[in-house]
């Protein structure tokens, strides 16, 4: 029987819903503005088709999850975790420590990005983990589009063995995103549940159903183009798609860093943007392979600031080199680039081309950015 | 006002036209995949019947369609000629749009054209079984249906991710009495050396070509038979361009712009070759000929002019042709039958030699295409037939600029009736703009056959 920890951020989305754009920080000003919890119902509709399904959960007393498996009529549930009467993120890391450490095979959370961290923080990438969306952002790569799908994901689980990615946990400034503009950064990779078929047709695109596979071939091809190319220098930026290139080469690659390889060999790890400079100024032509981070489409954000525009102008839009799998970007309409320097983001054109398998590319839109996305 | 300009069942064409005979300059012979020397009859006589063998070496202009075949050919051909009046006025263009339509066949494309021949052919010469492959399941279906009318067993290996796809293309096979089987399979060496490589591919046309080739090669009373690439399967496609010649004569007509799709090159062939010889005999020097491929598999628009095999296992002879690699496994996109790395060598000798031109187009701009098409003439199209459309369209736009009143011909080879998950996937917004990274592709690592 599967095994799930659950639990709810019950402050989850409350900033949103009176205009603060995040709730870390402001729960009184939320609260003074009239916000209600929400988590609660969202958590519900999640909960309500799990019903009749074998599960066991672990779980929080209270609106941390109680309240919301007996609503919902689930039977099946131990409290192991004493919910205080104001909550913190102290407590959601404190309730997935009592998760991992009694073995769940899922953690399934309803919050936001917030929520998603500090789940992420305390079980790394060693439980997999579902997020019910109930925040007021949610970039990260970890959320189900909606309650009901988180629900279906765990129901194609228990009838079939689980489908796992490597889904981005993103930081997103809350001070800076309440004045129009949004900043985020790589923080980190969880282990992930999905089910192609909510995102795809079904039988569609056999390529789309499995991100291993594509990543293998996505490394497998520019693998030959780098050592294809002896004369150019690759900087290879953050993720688990940039990672499979450097598996098949055989080089070590730093996850959340941008990394230098040539002919082949790993030549400077964890780049800043001066060491990429000097980097630069002592190679002649050089290429960036990116990957898109979170669920925002962003390519060159002002989150992987080590991309600086000044290096970027130094590397060349046109030698930009975007990888993302299908899935990925099935759930990515657009793609945007925000590097703060808006004469550079227009020099990119209209469309990437996106590597997305071996000797395979997409053509993706890319979006304008706007202030206050 | 005219709308269908028919032919009586006596103008079926008598012979078949054979483009060889008026090529400026030899083709490069096809090689022998062990020896690299020129194939020579009896290294095919394993697999093809010697007429076909004749037909696919033959320097005559003019060759004679048996009476036979053509009582066959009569059940649909000859197939209307179209003027598209309604697609004209919606597109408020001064152009004159024409289209055959090759969909009135029983297996709903141009491929019955060269399969029943074949079919004969090998009757002819007591074989009992065929052999073949298919992408989309047009040319299985065609083949399925040819090999009925002579009492020949059919084996068809389905390329695996249109199996899934168009299951009632499978149906219709098995009414037809032929066995169809996904390709790749266990029953091939080709086909397990691939499964053990990566058991969830989605396969290709090459591997069903090595699969279908390794059968006919290792069983005595079986032949292969191939739906396009080569050159008398384009021979037989010549009615298309012959009758649609004739239509557009009997309506004092002549084309500037002749349109077709390309996968492997046979109904492009058929549609424009009698246009290409008028072309190269100077009859009509100004005819502009197009062929139209897929963003994601751009064989003529990004490949190499080289030397290549013709299959993913290497068991075909090698052929001078545009080839992204025989090893290329396009995305599965919904034109299937335009998913192949190579070419008809004639026709990539055309395009080389400037006679023809190619373009390409991504997957969801040839939907719009077929929507407007089904919208102002009623027919859905296959999705490997809307790239025609949408390139007819596209020219027929820049006459609406230009003004001109250009003539506009394009084979509408087949009907989609089969691919309505194709059109759902569109209006469902899931369809993909693949595209091929040409430039990285030639950087990476060399992987054509090294010719002498």
């Amino acid at each position: 029987m599967l095994t799930i920890g659950f639990l709810v951020n019950p402050i989850a989305g409350m900033g949103g819903a009176v205009g603060l754009k995040g709730t870390d920080g402001l729960l009184s000003e939320a609260i003074r503005r009239g916000a209600e919890p929400e988590a609660g119902q969202r958590a519900l509709a999640a909960l309500r088709p799990l019903k009749e399904l074998q599960l066991r959960f672990l779980s929080c007393s209270g609106g941390m999850g109680e309240d919301a498996l007996r609503s919902a009529g689930i039977t099946g549930f131990e409290v192991v975790y004493k919910t205080p009467e104001v909550t913190s993120s102290d407590d959601t890391r404190k309730a997935c420590q009592m998760f991992s450490d009694r073995g769940v095979e899922l953690i399934l959370f309803c919050g936001g990005d917030g929520t998603a961290r500090d789940v992420y923080d305390t079980v790394l990438d060693r439980v997999p983990v579902l997020g019910i969306p109930a925040g007021v952002k949610m970039y990260s790569a970890i959320f189900a589009v909606t309650p009901e799908a988180a629900a279906e994901i765990v129901h194609h689980w228990v009838s079939s063995p689980p489908h796992l990615r490597d889904a981005e946990i993103v930081d997103v400034d809350e001070e800076a995103y309440r004045c129009g503009e949004l900043r985020t950064r790589l923080h980190g990779y969880a282990k992930s549940p999905y089910h192609p078929g909510l995102v795809q047709g079904t039988k569609q695109v056999w390529e789309d159903q499995d991100e291993e596979r594509a990543k293998a071939g996505i490394g497998r091809f520019l693998s030959e183009v780098i050592q294809g190319t002896p004369e150019i220098l690759y900087l290879l930026g953050p993720g688990s798609t940039t990672g499979a290139i450097a598996r098949q080469l055989g080089v070590e690659k730093t996850l959340l860093g941008f990394d230098a390889v040539m002919r082949g060999t790993l030549i400077a790890s964890d780049l800043n943007e001066k060491g990429m400079l000097g980097m630069l100024s002592g190679h002649g032509r050089c290429r960036l392979i990116v990957s898109i981070i979170g669920a925002q489409g962003s390519v060159l954000g002002r989150g992987t600031q080590q991309v600086s525009p000044k290096v970027l102008r130094k590397i060349g839009v046109e030698n930009v080199i975007v990888v993302a799998t299908p899935h990925k970007l099935s759930e990515t309409p657009l793609l945007f680039v925000d590097t703060g320097d808006v004469e550079l983001d227009a020099a990119f054109g209209e469309y990437f081309s996106v590597i997305s398998g071996y000797h395979i590319a997409q053509r993706k839109r890319i979006g304008r950015v706007s202030s206050g996305i | 006002m005219q709308t269908k300009i028919l032919l009586d069942e006596e103008k079926i064409p008598k012979r078949w036209y054979n483009i060889l005979a008026d090529l400026p300059s030899p083709m490069d012979p096809p090689l022998n995949p062990q020896t690299k020397k020129p194939v020579g009859p009896d290294d095919l006589a394993v697999i093809f019947p010697m007429e076909l063998i004749r037909q696919e070496m033959s320097p005559d202009r003019f060759i004679d369609i048996p009476e036979e075949v053509r009582d066959v050919l009569r059940l649909w051909r000859p197939s209307p000629l179209y003027r598209a009046r309604r697609l004209e006025q919606a597109l408020k263009t001064p152009a004159k749009i024409y289209y055959k339509w090759e969909g009135v066949s029983p297996a709903g494309s141009h491929k019955p054209n060269t399969a029943v021949p074949q079919a004969y052919y090998n009757m002819k010469e007591g074989v009992e079984r065929i052999a073949t492959e298919t992408g989309a399941g047009q040319w299985g279906s065609a083949l399925a249906f040819a090999t009925m009318l002579y009492d020949i067993e059919c084996t068809i290996y389905m390329v695996r991710a249109s199996y899934t796809q168009k299951p009632y293309r499978k149906s219709m096979m098995q009414v037809w009495g032929a066995e169809c089987i996904p390709s790749p399979s266990t029953k091939t060496n080709a086909g397990r050396a691939m499964l053990e490589k990566d058991p969830d591919t989605p396969g290709s046309l090459g591997v069903a070509i090595s699969e279908a080739v390794e059968d006919a090669a290792t069983h005595n009373n079986t032949h292969y038979s191939l739906g396009s690439v080569l050159n008398h399967v384009c021979l037989h496609q010549t009615v298309i361009g012959l009758e649609s010649r004739d239509q557009l004569a009997s309506v004092e007509s002549y084309p500037d712009v002749v349109i077709g799709c390309v996968g492997g090159g046979s109904n492009f062939a058929g549609i424009s070759f009698p246009f290409a010889g008028d072309k190269l005999t100077g009859k009509h020097p100004d005819v502009d000929i197009v062929a139209v491929e897929p963003a994601s598999c751009p064989t003529l628009t990004k490949g190499l002019y080289a030397y290549d095999f013709g299959d993913e296992a290497g068991l075909t002879p090698i052929m001078k042709m545009y080839t992204l690699g025989h090893d290329f496994i396009p995305p599965s996109i919904h034109a299937g039958g335009l998913r192949y790395h190579g070419d008809s060598p004639i026709v990539s000798k055309l395009v080389h030699d400037g006679v023809m031109r190619a373009v390409s187009y991504h997957q969801t701009e040839v939907f719009d295409a077929a929507q407007t098409f089904a919208r102002s003439e009623g027919i859905i199209v296959a999705p490997e037939t809307s790239h025609a459309v949408k390139a007819a369209i596209d020219e027929a736009l820049k006459c609406r600029k230009t003004g001109e009143a250009k003539t506009i011909l394009f084979n509408a080879s087949g009907h989609g009736n089969f691919d309505m998950s194709a059109y759902d996937a569109y209006y469902a917004g899931k369809l993909v703009d693949y595209e091929y990274p040409d430039a990285l592709i030639r950087e990476a690592l060399g992987r054509l056959p090294k010719v002498p």
